[in-house]
């Protein structure tokens, strides 16, 4: 989540994002919609692709890129991870309460 | 040792498990007394633990999850219906059905958070702006705005 946070920091790659959401483009496709030189796009697309944001397929000597479509899953991604973090602590709070209570009930 | 927990999905629904070295009677307060559920969410929190009483927490300072209590059996489960209050990723207060159960395991407690009845693909195909809501989300984080609930901002609150 935290490298797809990066990636979508700059605005340039969120307008790359929005343009590979509905379709599949290649990167002298998308060059052509900005006025940024190619190896400017190509590691914007290396960068939205670390993050998990866009796929990458080849073609011969082509490379189409898409956006990861679903909605669900980051959704459901987002979710686990919120659960995970959540319960991760309440077992650390809890944890800590019971040695508490132990401790309360040695004495 | 802290252990992650264990990861099962399936389907339009998330389930996560815990073990916490701990009775179920120390666990349990932690979903339904404001004070306890706050030293693992939110910075502030109503709770109303009975069939249909109020379940609020604020998540962060822009983040507030809305729903209602549905089972609330001590030691054992409590349910609770959820979502965001503004809306976000399609998700309206109550939309969505929390259910925990504590299983006891020797002097530890298996914790086991099933969240269901989220909106599923055709629901949000039909939110054109889905997909983009949530992108723009992710960009008032990253433009270093409130990110919202904790995964994006690990360590607490902000």
């Amino acid at each position: 989540m935290e490298a797809a946070l990066k990636a979508i920091a700059e605005p340039r790659r969120r307008a790359i994002l929005q343009l590979v959401h509905h379709a599949e483009r290649t990167a002298g496709d998308i060059a052509e919609h900005f006025e940024v030189t190619r190896p400017a796009v190509s590691q914007h697309l290396r960068v939205l692709k670390e993050a998990g944001l866009v796929t990458e397929r080849r073609d011969g000597t082509r490379r189409w890129y898409r956006a990861r479509p679903e909605t669900i899953r980051d959704l459901q991604r987002f979710l686990e991870d919120f659960w995970d973090e959540g319960l991760e602590r309440l077992k650390a709070a809890a944890e800590w309460e019971e040695r508490r209570k132990r401790r309360g009930a040695k004495t | 040792m802290a252990q992650r927990p264990d990861t099962v999905t399936e389907g339009l629904e998330v389930t996560r498990e815990v073990r916490i070295e701990a009775s179920p009677e120390t666990v349990f307060p932690f979903f339904t007394e404001p004070n306890k559920l706050m030293r693992w969410m939110g910075v502030e929190a109503e709770l109303d633990p009975q069939p249909g009483g109020i379940y609020r927490v604020h998540v962060s300072k822009d983040w507030v999850a809305c729903g209602e209590f549905v089972t609330v059996e001590p030691f054992v489960r409590v349910a609770f219906t959820w979502g965001w209050e503004n809306n976000v990723m399609q998700l309206p207060p109550g939309a969505s059905l929390i259910e925990v159960t504590l299983t006891p395991d020797g002097d530890a407690t298996v914790v086991t958070l099933r969240h269901s009845r989220l909106p599923d693909e055709e629901s949000v195909a039909s939110h054109t702006d889905g997909w983009e809501h949530f992108l723009a989300r992710l960009s008032v984080a990253a433009a270093g705005g409130d990110p919202g609930p904790d995964p994006w901002a690990s360590g607490g609150t902000q």
